[in-house]
């Protein structure tokens, strides 16, 4: 080993290091190599910041993200940024202008709006607001039977929010709708939609995937052609297949369960491969011999002996391929099949921003995109440094 | 060489098993499609003023064969495909799909392998630099320009050079010929207009299939490099460049060449959006056409299934390919 040969001379603290280290569970060692990874670390820290920021969603965006929450006298309303100080002064509480509108003989009888910069709204935080519920299941599934209507827990305090008028740090869209709210509540949407998919195609793969694998022989041969057949299929004319047939009227919600499930459906083979290929590997393990000496079933073999083999890898590729759902969402609802505008995912929001109109003038409509970015990217290097930190021989060089 | 012979002739036919199969999948999904052939030309025939009744739709359905089960029309479709490559007609615009086809299917085709190509000759020093580099800063940067091409989407990527060259150049680089081209027959100076167009959608479909094609390299690469083989032809004293390209990249690379089927699905899945955005005229836009506004079955299935068929040929001929460079892969084969 070469951490034996580099300590040639054992002092004290070292032998203790050593001994941590050879003491290490799994997990310790998957954590301590993943911390020493640095860009895994900042990207690991902007995931749990957009993920807080979609969790907390409702707390933190001013307004309502629905129509219900639309600025009337505000629409495709530039970014207010706040400031601390202008030409009046300097305040220690953050404001904006107040917009005011207005619609006279002088503007030719069309709403204008104007910036009053002589005027100040000030930002207050943990301010009321509209009303959310923390357990909120209102869904309206095809089916009286169905519908769920739950509501808990109604708060209505959110971070920030003006004493008077409101306030859009990110701009509104064409009906006034504040754009910094429908992003965080995107964010929650395209994560849920993508933690959903990821789920449904994990199950899949993991009982196809094992089956085959650890029963081999002609049944693998079957799964396996039809696993294969499936993976050539590509998967957006497949989900565009799919998608073509749910009704106009279907509600959002309904479509975002319809759209999550043919995510899963699709997403599996590729997980099931990698399952089955290391199911063949150590299934002539001899541990595995041994359980199966002592009479274990099979399906305990796979659930206590084989999977806890290889966590790891799984749990590496769960998060290697939730990037790929949540950009499938955005494909999918970009091209008009997944979800539609009203509904705030962030592939809905980008669709919007295709419009030459948003090109040239609306440009704060990009601000979402940025977040898209910055969620798949945090997403991918993440996964790449738990892959590095799960490879046992990769901690072995340093 | 007998072996090989029987190893090719066992890969093409489960190549033809699995297409059967696609072709099922395929099938069954247009299928489920809402409404039939003939209730959508009857509405069309409809709207353009002819009173329609029901006699006259079961007639057209009797006339199109869909009164018949299932499986009988899965069967005579897929014969028809399979041995004499015909597609039938088209439900909407009632024209024949491999003339509709014919050139466009080619085209996207071209681009898309173009761009797979593009992405290996940078994934693949890229991802061996990138595993094998101590340094973290290149390290890391290199990974960040490939990883923005699977970040950044597709179409927004398209919008923006759009954006950009209409501002600067003054022409918006949408379609895949100019506009005395567009129905000539094929000839050198079309051919060199349609490079002058087809750069855009390959250097987009390209960029976010760099990204992953370099994931993948370079995860391959990290598990051959420490490995014990590495550290002993280094100790009989290779080193640099030498070293990792005699040893641990070959290795790396068989199961890279296996996976260029899956990867050209990966670029065929971003097609019909890039096609959207630039107004393409090949199979990629005929298909969002034909899914997601006209209901088009019969047309979308014959394209679902071209697109599949040159994957799972694609498959067959790296599988071919890597029995004939590896020499482990050959060995299990002769025995």
């Amino acid at each position: 080993m070469t951490a034996e040969a580099v300590a040639s001379t054992p002092t004290k603290p070292d032998q203790k290091a050593k001994e941590a280290y050879f003491t290490a569970s799994q997990s310790q060692l998957i954590w301590h190599r993943f911390k020493s990874n640095r860009s895994a670390m900042i990207a690991g820290w902007a995931l749990i910041i957009l993920v807080g920021m979609g969790v907390f969603a409702p707390f933190l965006s001013p307004y309502n993200p629905t129509v219900a929450g639309r600025d009337v006298n505000y629409e495709n309303g530039a970014p207010e940024i706040p400031k601390f100080w202008d030409h009046n002064g300097f305040s220690a509480r953050p404001f904006i202008y107040a917009v005011e509108r207005e619609r006279s003989i002088k503007t030719n009888f069309r709403w204008v709006t104007t910036i009053n910069k002589e005027k100040r709204h000030y930002i207050h935080f943990f301010v009321k607001g509209w009303e959310y519920s923390l357990i909120d299941f209102v869904w309206d599934l095809p089916g009286e039977m169905f519908d769920v209507n739950f509501k808990a827990l109604t708060l209505d305090r959110h971070l920030f929010g003006l004493d008077e008028g409101q306030i859009h740090l990110f701009g509104t869209d064409a009906s006034g709708k504040d754009i910094f709210s429908r992003t965080l509540f995107a964010i929650w949407t395209s994560l849920a939609v993508g933690t959903l998919g990821v789920l449904i195609s994990f199950v899949l793969a993991l009982i196809i995937g094992g089956v085959s694998g650890y029963f081999g022989g002609w049944l693998d041969s079957i799964l396996q052609m039809f696993t294969d057949a499936i993976r050539t299929v590509p998967p957006i004319p497949l989900f565009m297949a799919m998608a073509a047939f749910m009704p106009d009227e279907w509600s959002s919600e309904t479509r975002f369960f319809v759209i999550s499930i043919i995510l899963g459906f699709v997403g599996w083979p590729t997980l099931a491969r990698r399952i089955r290929t290391h199911l063949l590997t150590e299934r002539s393990q001899e541990y595995v011999l041994a359980a199966q000496l002592a009479g274990a079933p099979a399906g305990h073999i796979i659930r206590r002996h084989l999977l806890p083999s290889f966590t790891s890898y799984i749990i590496v590729d769960l998060m290697i391929s939730f990037p790929y759902m949540v950009r499938s969402e955005t494909a999918l609802s970009f091209i008009g099949l997944g979800l539609k505008d009203p509904v705030n995912s962030l592939g809905a929001l980008m669709q919007n921003v295709s419009k030459a109109d948003v090109l040239l003038n609306y440009q704060w409509y990009f601000i979402p995109v940025l977040f898209f970015i910055a969620l798949v990217l945090a997403f991918v290097f993440v996964g790449d440094g738990l892959r590095d930190a799960a490879d046992p021989y990769s901690g072995v060089k340093k | 060489m007998a072996q090989f012979v029987q190893f090719t002739l066992q890969r093409a036919a489960m190549a033809i098993v699995t297409l059967l199969l696609v072709s099922l999948i395929v099938f069954t999904l247009m299928e489920l499609v809402p409404g039939t052939c003939a209730e959508r030309y009857l509405a069309f025939k409809n709207t353009q003023g002819s009173q329609i009744t029901i006699a006259d739709i079961e007639a057209e359905k009797r006339r199109l064969g869909l009164d018949r089960p299932f499986l009988v029309r899965w069967g005579s479709w897929v014969g028809n495909v399979f041995i004499h490559g015909e597609f039938g007609d088209s439900c909407i615009l009632r024209l024949n799909i491999n003339q509709l086809l014919a050139d466009k299917f080619w085209i996207s085709l071209g681009i898309c392998l173009v761009a797979l190509f593009l992405a290996y000759l940078i994934a693949i020093p890229v991802g061996i630099i990138s595993a094998s580099s101590k340094s973290p800063t290149v390290n890391n940067s290199l990974r960040f320009i490939s990883y923005l091409g699977l970040a950044l989407p597709n179409f927004l990527l398209a919008l923006m050079i759009m954006l950009f060259s209409t501002m600067v150049f003054g022409d918006s680089l949408t379609g895949l010929f100019s506009k005395e081209f567009r129905d000539a027959a094929w000839s050198w100076p079309k051919f060199v207009d349609f490079l002058e167009h087809a750069w855009l959608p390959i250097f987009i479909l390209g960029w976010s299939a760099t990204a992953f094609a370099l994931q993948t390299v370079r995860a391959l690469m990290l598990d051959e490099i420490g490995k014990l083989y590495v550290t002993a032809a280094a100790a009989r004293g290779i080193t640099g460049r030498r070293l990792l390209w005699r040893y641990p990249a070959r290795h790396a690379l068989g199961p890279v060449i296996n996976s260029l089927g899956f990867d050209l699905n990966r670029i065929f899945n971003e097609l019909p959006v890039v096609a959207l955005i630039l107004t393409l005229t090949e199979a990629g836009a005929l298909l969002i056409e034909a899914l997601a506004r006209s209901n088009d079955q019969q047309l979308a299935g014959a394209i679902i299934f071209l697109l599949t068929a040159s994957i799972v040929f694609l498959n067959f001929v790296t599988d071919i390919l890597l029995a004939l460079m590896d020499p482990r892969v050959r060995r299990g084969l002769m025995g």
